[in-house]
């Protein structure tokens, strides 16, 4: 359980620690990379806690996920089609979804008497 | 599941999550400090706060502006006080005659078979300076405001004294000023010069173009006479 916690500070640690600078130019497609990392990570939190969890889908959506997510806003921006916004409202719909079956099934969880796995909603 | 299985991915998956989530930290506050990305009302009151800083900054420039040209023009003031000064002194001198003083003007000689008393030397002087003679002198000795024409005694002989020195003849009176007017002044029909023929004295008259009065030797000093700010 902390060991991915001790990932994610090690990660911290790290990053304020490179002095890479992102030019500011493609900082909206990194944004929109990170979230598609994030809405990775909880769905990865959302498989473990359905039991359904795969290490390679995990690892092959986050990277997959974030570099599609930079290369749709970068084209999009080439374009002339705001897709980054699609990005940011496909990842975040999807995000806000992972969060709340999480919290369910933490809440299934602790409420086990509340019979079994019903869903509460 | 085993719980090894899923920790080794996630971790991984969370360390590349926290570098980029720095990364990202890092960017936006860059992005958010960078003018371009600013709002527009944020842009205005910044160049509205700018300007008026220019402005009031431009308002102190002034006043320093104005504080250095004050003092530049008292400093030129204090300069100028010192010319006034030197330039009274220097017209004070020759009123008192301690400043050598050069100029046009006559002169004025009686050989020594000119029969004159020290008092027509007085009445000469008189007379020049009435003409409007600016310094005179006699035989070198400048006139000066409290010089002594006299006369002194010695074997039976008389001489005329100019300050106690006595003067031997040729007698110079040295006077400068307008030389025509000092000359109408002294040969004016029944005037000094006239009388003097009568008795037998005929000085010489010359006007020059260039005189040199010497300086008094000693300076006039107060002892008692006190300006009228300090009684």
């Amino acid at each position: 359980m902390w060991l991915p916690i001790l990932g994610l500070l090690f990660g911290a640690i790290i990053g304020s620690a490179i002095s890479f600078e992102i030019p500011l130019l493609y900082a909206k497609y990194m944004s929109v990379a990170v979230l598609a990392s994030l809405d990775s990570v909880f769905g990865g939190v959302k498989a473990i806690l359905e039991d359904k969890f795969d290490g390679t889908i995990l690892l092959t959506g986050f990277f997959t996920n974030a570099l599609l997510a930079a290369l749709l806003a970068y084209l999009g921006d080439r374009l002339g089609v705001d897709l980054h916004m699609a990005a940011v409202f496909a990842f975040g719909v999807r995000l806000f979804q992972n969060l709340a079956d999480i919290r369910h099934h933490i809440l299934g969880k602790t409420l086990k008497d509340y019979n079994g796995h019903k869903r509460i909603s | 599941m085993d719980k090894k299985s899923w920790q080794i991915p996630v971790t991984i998956v969370l360390i590349f999550v926290g570098i980029l989530l720095t990364l990202q930290f890092q960017t936006q506050t860059r992005v958010l400090t960078d003018l371009s990305a600013q709002k527009t009302e944020h842009l205005i009151t910044m160049v509205r706060n700018l300007s008026d800083k220019r402005t009031s900054l431009v308002e102190e420039l002034d006043d320093i502006e104005t504080t250095l040209r004050e003092l530049r023009v008292s400093g030129a003031a204090g300069v100028n006080i010192i010319e006034n000064l030197n330039s009274d002194l220097r017209r004070l001198s020759i009123v008192n005659g301690t400043r050598e003083v050069f100029g046009p003007g006559l002169t004025v000689t009686f050989s020594e078979y000119d029969p004159i008393l020290y008092t027509d030397l007085i009445l000469i002087i008189n007379e020049l300076w009435a003409a409007g003679a600016e310094a005179m002198a006699i035989n070198d000795t400048r006139i000066a405001l409290n010089s002594i024409i006299f006369y002194g005694e010695e074997n039976n002989s008389m001489y005329i004294t100019a300050d106690h020195i006595p003067l031997s003849f040729p007698i110079v009176i040295k006077a400068i000023g307008n030389s025509n007017t000092l000359d109408k002044g002294l040969t004016l029909p029944g005037g000094i010069i006239d009388n003097l023929a009568l008795y037998q004295a005929f000085p010489e008259i010359e006007q020059e173009e260039e005189l040199a009065l010497p300086a008094i030797e000693k300076n006039l000093v107060f002892y008692v006479a006190k300006d009228v700010d300090r009684n």
